[in-house]
């Protein structure tokens, strides 16, 4: 063969691996609906997959368990295996393979327990995306103090606000008994209503920007509390 | 009678099975059993949410009497004069003859109830009033001359004629009694749900003193005494659901000291031993050994699940129940775990109740505050097994029920 020959050879072979890879990629670009066996039990999943910009994003569904469009967290596809993780309380891992019926199957994990997880594809993929963090007024930039109580005794609570390019941040600390540094994954400002959620930990703040106070609430869980945060000079 | 003798002290003498050899046998009833076995003359006695009290010999496992009564029974017998004292969630109070089970004579309390609030824990819609699916046991009688005491859901401790039913008096709190009556020095001790704990005299029905514990209006979990105390040399030891241990002066109802364990409740009955005083906690899932003068720790053990279930202390082996379904045996001078037995169906782990390491698999299970959730949530937990049951530890030999229905005999 010649040298021009096996040159137009290996060029061919990099396309055709390149098409085949891209039909690899379409087969796993889509919803995805399956049951998770757990013992005694099945667990309904709905999984969405799609390619954004080169990179793969995703969000899950477990109807009856409050999972609703969460992000697929460490998505890893590189065909026919596809690996994710959920970002939640629950702490999920999918481990997945497409198989010859095209099918994906492996197993749902979920805090040290194992299931065999068969999702099949059922239309194209409708990814959700968590809500993003807006800007904050100028006026609402620096530290914030306030106290409550709770269970007989008081905690005191700062938030720090700060901007970035890409939407507002907050340092948000509880100190009770304990010091708590809670991490927070989103700060909106909406008028003059502001909030500030830790998802992870389930507490938010909430309140309006007035007079030169934050007032509203403080929730953890399924309680809430009045808190008035006034500016730290 | 429940935890060993009418000061609930938790001690057992003579040997205890420091290594695990056979399930001796084990008793299969018809639902849970949370109640505690008691051991009279070659005989265990306990109750089951069934409805049934039960007679079964401790050599063979085979029954030797049931009774039915029309309701749950998950309270722990008492057996003095030939006779079984317990009460059922049908609101009556029962006294069997111990060797056939015939009934002597019912008493009519004003009727059972769990404890109940708005917006309990938690659970939504705040406003609804939600009974507390962890309010598990009922109240365990203790009988002392001529009378047997216990309290009510209906807010009051009774004091009966133990050979006739006869009301001797009864005394109102302000909720639930489920926690059980101890009797030291002449003196009834006892909590209520409506955050107070009583010293009453045992003739009179007088009250002596009352102890303030925590309040928590907002979602009432940090409040109420569900543990049943330890009166040992003139202190009172006892749990309490706004997180302290509290060890009270007998006589005049003073704090002495108190452990405080984070917002944890303490639903065990503390079991007091060699100057020590042991018990556990629920979400913490903590197994502490402080000093009784003191309450200074001496062992502190991380365990995997919640544990209401009350540490039996033997002569050189102390052991709880756990609520993923394990019964442990731990090292009194150090803590360690010297053996752990699982009930079969905690092993089957349906629904996932439990991580891979048996820890309760909170985020999976309690997914919602909203309507029955939670309660559902509740009831899942307690059909892996769960063991809230006291253990008894007799000859040689450990007695202990489960959730999963059965009573088991380890040696």
């Amino acid at each position: 063969m010649t040298a021009a020959g096996t040159l137009i050879r290996s060029i061919t072979i990099l396309i055709v691996a390149a098409a085949v890879h891209s039909r690899a990629e379409d087969a796993i670009s889509g919803r995805w609906e399956g049951t998770a066996r757990i013992p005694d039990d099945g667990l309904t999943v709905v999984v969405d997959l799609a390619q954004e910009n080169g990179r793969w994003v995703g969000s899950i569904i477990i109807p009856g368990f409050g999972v609703k469009g969460t992000p697929l967290t460490d998505v890893k596809v590189q065909p026919p295996d596809v690996n994710v993780a959920v970002k939640s309380p629950m702490g999920i891992q999918l481990k997945l393979r497409l198989d010859a019926n095209n099918k994906l199957a492996g197993n749902f994990e979920q805090a040290g327990n194992r299931a065999p997880l068969t999702l099949q594809k059922t239309g194209p993929p409708q990814v959700e995306y968590p809500p993003r963090s807006t800007a904050v007024a100028r006026e609402l930039e620096g530290e914030w103090k306030g106290d409550y109580e709770m269970f007989g005794y008081t905690r005191h609570v700062s938030i720090k606000f700060a901007n970035r390019p890409d939407g507002a941040t907050a340092d948000f600390v509880i100190v009770g008994r304990k010091h708590n540094v809670l991490p927070v994954d989103l700060v909106t400002q909406e008028g003059d209503l502001v909030t500030v959620d830790s998802r992870e930990m389930g507490f938010s703040f909430e309140g309006r920007l007035r007079d030169g106070k934050l007032t509203g609430a403080i929730r953890q869980a399924a309680m809430e509390t009045p808190l008035v945060l006034a500016r730290v000079k | 009678m429940f935890r060993g003798d009418a000061m609930h002290s938790g001690t057992y003498t003579g040997p205890a099975p420091r290594q695990f050899h056979r399930v001796k046998w084990k008793f299969p009833t018809g639902d849970r059993v949370i109640s505690s076995p008691v051991f009279k003359d070659n005989l265990i006695y306990f109750g089951g949410d069934d409805g049934n009290v039960y007679a079964v010999d401790t050599e063979t496992g085979h029954q030797i009497w049931k009774r039915a009564t029309n309701g749950p029974v998950p309270a722990t017998p008492a057996v003095a004069d030939g006779t079984v004292y317990i009460g059922s969630y049908d609101g009556k109070f029962y006294a069997f003859n111990a060797q056939t089970g015939a009934l002597k004579w019912k008493f009519s309390t004003d009727g059972e109830r769990r404890f109940e609030a708005k917006g309990l824990h938690g659970m939504q819609p705040k406003n609804q009033t939600i009974a507390d699916p962890f309010d598990i046991f009922l109240s365990s009688p203790v009988v002392a001359n001529g009378s047997v005491y216990f309290g009510s859901g209906d807010g009051n401790v009774y004091a009966l004629d133990s050979a006739t039913g006869d009301l001797r008096w009864k005394f109102k709190t302000g909720d639930v009694v489920h926690a059980s009556p101890a009797l030291g020095d002449g003196v009834l001790f006892f909590g209520s749900w409506d955050s107070y704990f009583y010293a009453v005299d045992a003739v009179t029905g007088k009250e002596k003193w009352r102890f303030h514990g925590g309040e928590d209006p907002m979602i009432h979990n940090q409040v109420g005494f569900q543990s049943s105390p330890a009166v040992v040399n003139g202190t009172v030891y006892t749990g309490c659901r706004d997180s302290n241990l509290y060890v009270l002066d007998a006589a005049t109802g003073k704090e002495k000291w108190r452990f405080f364990n984070d917002l944890s409740w303490v639903i065990t009955s503390p079991a007091v031993a060699d100057g020590k005083v042991f018990f556990a906690t629920s979400d913490s899932s903590l197994y502490h050994v402080v000093d009784a003068s003191s309450g200074k720790p001496i062992v502190r053990q991380q365990g995997k699940a919640y544990m209401f279930s009350s540490p039996a202390v033997g002569s050189d082996v102390v052991f709880i129940g756990v609520l993923n379904g394990t019964l442990e045996a731990r090292d009194p001078k150090t803590g360690d775990l010297l053996w752990d037995f699982k009930v079969e169906k905690s092993k089957q782990n349906n629904s996932w109740v439990l991580t891979g390491d048996r820890k309760f698999n909170v985020p999976f299970l309690f997914h919602s505050n909203w309507r029955e959730a939670p309660l559902v949530a509740t009831d899942q937990q307690s059909r892996i097994g769960g063991i809230y049951s006291s253990p008894l530890v007799v000859n040689g030999v450990v007695y202990f029920g489960s959730a999963d229905g059965f009573v088991y005999a380890l040696e």
